[in-house]
């Protein structure tokens, strides 16, 4: 296999080939403050397929969505087979041949598979004002049989397996750059995340097959895909570019490196400040499953000892640390907290015997974005600011509460009444960390806290982290970044596909290296 | 005041009236209600026309709080007309056996009864509120007519009317003070209990809600149930004034009600506004129906009048960030 992705690349390689299918020149986009994108200078062959890969929020998404048109660039040019294009709308991308195959599916189950081969597009098949159903049918079996599917046309799309959809939707894809009588490029995103093995190897066969059709750019957390598929490799971080090789000159190793990149700051997570004495056990994870997200988990938590659940989307890291919120019911096994069991499935329980939880989604399960900084604050601490046992609050004393910890953590809110969502993320996810920290909790369990934050909100978390930890609470820190992970962690569990795959030791003097982490991630 | 200044200046009313649209627009309306009909009709700025105004909008505005309370936490309550119909009916059907307090009470619990009924439905089966409610409406709607046999229910007893509506302090009727006092209440418990803020947090978001590890279900049954029972209270004071339990008075409560809800302010989609708020939504339909009635408008140009003040405010005043497709 490997001679034949070399050949194909000496091949492409000739001078004489046409113009690139894509070409993105200083494509820069920014959010606010923010900058996803930086200058990405990048190039796809026609008839390739180019791996695009980074960490999370590297900014491949951004670039995906650019290229298909539903976000527009701040600044640079992008080139498709030569000429210049800038969309004023996201169907235009299609008259350029550029259709994406989403992550979340974009089918609707209800319809069979034609129309939604079609959605949209069914103005051709219209005569007189009526849509001629057969024809449309004849037209998605021409194209399904073309690419050498096997799917019924006239099948409701609810009744196909995951994978067969996805085929669906490459279909709909190529009947659709056909129809613009374009060259078909394929935005592939994560098509592998939801697939079994088998699948997988399906999908792979009839993306190499089609690669004399089409030009296809892939983005895949596993680099084991990006072997087995890909020709060229860009690889993003932070927004930039920093190479893009063929992937024959790469190593499993050297991507890593690429991907990750920064050097661990000892500084920026705090590591002089670790704890190298634990005290005892407060959490003990026993044979724990939750069908379909992880099984047969075994952990402990100590006391002041932070535990980082390191693995790729889906891995379960999450799921487990919902588990051990209250908020994700399990089958089996037992979650004890200083010996007394923990009762499965609630979070009110959980809360009781000192677990807090900060989730992922900040905007939409860590805080109300239209209520004011107060009432977020407060929102699980009622109970505290209550008359003796009557509902009525003590609105002195939540409004003392909130000043008291805006000063502390260092809040910038122009007041505790503005809404919450006119807060920068960082400064809401401080609010969240102080509703959680006035518990006086014994546990934290944290799903990504710093995702989406700039470094100076982070840093400032991690401090908040580290001395909680200090003063002798536990923390079970789920995290989709790996420096962090390993900068904050005393213990690192890798999670793949619902199991613990290894756990490796990350004290303050001796750092556990990435490529050791991801190699157990994939 | 140079170019620049008077630029910002400008910029920040505009700023400002943007931000509290939901309150600026009520209070637009009351004032160009009230001048509008002062002008065309002599007899509506007078003080007997302010209390007339308040007697007629006393069952509308409890009617409207009920929506609230409901509507707060992002459900929706649309059996509050017919619930106010079977409450008034029980209790013109109570009263002369039970007194007036004994009636009172029945009336409450009746229509609290049916705002559990619905909570427990919503709940437990997992309807959508909207569902449970259009056919707990036609439910309660046929038991009232079994009830009444589809004539109004005749009692004898003087307490209940007398009650309602005597004017016991400055010539103004008893029923207005019961109604604002429940409005004053209603406001306190949003703001300062617990079950108030858990209310707003559930219509707020309520993943943050299940998170903070409160009992969804608990508190939104406790809403309907709230609701329910400002219902049976309407119910109590709509039969008090008409001196007798009628077959479907309450019915055309049900669009006032969701009008004054959502012109005051409070969103659809839950979490903002309250009760508070609806007090003034009140006040302008209220306004509006007296004013029309005062300058003859005929009845069917006012529902016509009424439905396109409805739409328009909410399209005013409905905050689309917040939804991703308008259903």
């Amino acid at each position: 296999m490997e001679i034949n992705l070399s050949q194909t690349l000496s091949d492409s390689l000739d001078p004489a080939v046409e113009a690139l299918a894509l070409e993105m020149t200083g494509i820069t986009k920014r959010y606010g403050s923010f900058t996803a994108v930086d200058g990405v200078d990048l190039s796809v062959r026609p008839n390739t397929v180019l791996g695009l890969v980074g960490e999370n929020g590297a900014g491949k998404s951004t670039i995906l969505s650019i290229i298909n048109g539903t976000n527009r660039p701040d600044s640079g040019t992008m080139e498709i087979a030569g000429s210049v294009v800038g969309y004023g709308h996201p169907l235009e991308a299609a008259e350029h041949g550029v259709a994406t195959v989403f992550q979340e599916q974009g089918l609707i189950p209800s319809l069979p598979v034609y129309e939604n081969m079609f959605l949209g597009r069914e103005k051709r098949f219209i005569h007189h004002g009526i849509l001629r159903r057969r024809s449309m049918i004849a037209e998605a079996a021409k194209v399904l049989r073309d690419l050498g599917v096997d799917i019924d046309p006239t099948q409701a799309t609810q009744n196909l397996s995951f994978g067969q959809r996805q085929l669906v939707e490459i279909g709909k894809a190529f009947a659709t750059t056909a129809a613009h009588d374009a060259h078909p490029i394929i935005l592939l995103d994560e098509p592998t995340s939801a697939l079994s093995a088998v699948e997988t190897e399906l999908l792979f066969d009839n993306v190499r097959r089609w690669r004399d059709r089409a030009t296809f750019v892939l983005v895949s957390h596993r680099l084991s895909d990006l072997q087995a598929l890909c020709d060229d490799v860009a690889v993003l971080r932070d927004g930039s570019l920093i190479a893009q090789l063929p992937i024959a000159d790469t190593t499993d190793d050297q991507l890593h490196e690429l991907m990750v990149g920064r050097k661990r700051d000892v500084e920026y997570y705090k590591e002089a400040d670790q704890r190298d004495t634990l005290g005892p056990v407060v959490l003990d994870v026993a044979g724990l499953s939750s069908a379909g997200r992880f099984r047969e988990v075994n952990f402990q938590l100590r006391q002041g000892e932070i535990v980082g659940l390191a693995g790729v989307l889906g891995s379960g890291k999450s799921d487990l640390a919902r588990a051990v919120a209250g908020i994700q019911k399990t089958d089996q096994g037992s979650i004890e907290i200083a010996g007394a069991p923990l009762r499965n499935g609630s979070i009110s329980h959980a809360i009781r015997q000192g677990i807090q939880y900060v989730p992922a989604e900040r905007t939409a399960e860590g805080v109300i974005l239209s209520h004011s900084v107060e009432k977020n604050l407060t929102l699980t601490l009622l109970d505290k600011l209550t008359y003796r046992s009557t509902s009525i609050l003590n609105l002195r004393g939540g409004r003392a509460m909130t000043q008291r910890w805006i000063a502390r953590l260092r809040i910038k809110a122009p007041g505790p009444d503005v809404p919450i969502g006119r807060l920068s993320g960082g400064n809401q996810q401080k609010v969240v960390f102080a509703r959680c920290l006035e518990r006086e909790p014994s546990i934290l369990v944290l799903d990504d806290p710093c995702r989406g934050l700039d470094v100076g909100a982070k840093e400032e978390l991690y401090e908040l982290v580290r001395s909680f930890a200090e003063s002798g609470g536990s923390v079970i820190l789920v995290s989709d970044n790996l420096p962090e992970i390993i900068g904050l962690s005393n213990t690192i569990l890798v999670m793949r596909s619902g199991a613990i795959t290894a756990s490796l030791k990350s004290p303050a003097s001796a750092k556990p290296d990435e490529r050791d982490i991801v190699k157990e991630m994939v | 005041m140079t170019n620049a200044t008077l630029e910002r200046t400008t910029l920040d009313i505009s700023e400002t009236l943007r931000k509290n649209s939901t309150l600026v627009y009520p209070f637009v309306s009351v004032f160009a209600i009230i001048a509008y009909f002062t002008i065309t009709s002599p007899q509506f700025l007078t003080f007997d026309n302010a209390t007339n105004i308040g007697r007629q909008a006393a069952v509308l505005l409890l009617v409207a709080l009920a929506g609230t309370v409901v509507i707060l936490i992002g459900s929706i309550d649309l059996s509050v007309g017919a619930n106010v119909t079977l409450s008034g009916l029980v209790t013109a059907a109570a009263v002369d056996r039970v007194g007036l307090l004994g009636a009172i009470v029945v009336g409450v619990l009746a229509g609290a009864a049916i705002g559990f009924t619905n909570g427990v439905i919503y709940t437990g089966l997992k309807v959508p509120s909207f569902l449970v409610t259009l056919g707990t409406m036609s439910v309660c709607a046929g038991v009232a007519g079994h009830l009444s046999g589809g004539s109004a229910i005749v009692y004898s007893s003087t307490a209940l009317p007398g009650f309602v509506n005597s004017k016991s302090v400055l010539g103004i009727p008893n029923v207005i003070f019961i109604v604002l006092a429940v409005a004053a209440l209603l406001t306190a418990v949003s703001f300062r209990t617990k079950f108030g803020r858990y209310l707003y947090a559930i219509g707020g978001g309520e993943p943050v809600a299940v998170l903070s590890g409160i009992n969804l279900r608990r508190y939104k049954v406790l809403a309907f149930v709230l609701g329910g029972a400002l219902c049976g209270l309407g119910g109590v004071i709509l039969t008090g004034q008409v001196q007798a339990g009628s077959p479907s008075a309450g019915d055309a409560l049900l669009l006032d009600s969701i009008a004054a809800v959502v012109m005051g302010g409070t969103a659809l989609s839950g979490g903002l506004g309250g009760a508070h708020r609806t007090v003034l939504g009140v006040v302008v339909i209220a306004l509006l129906s007296n004013g029309m009635d005062l300058t003859g408008v005929n009845n069917f140009t006012q529902e016509i009048v009424k439905g396109l003040v409805v739409v328009a405010s909410v399209a005013l005043t409905i905050d689309r960030s917040r939804y991703s497709f308008i259903k």
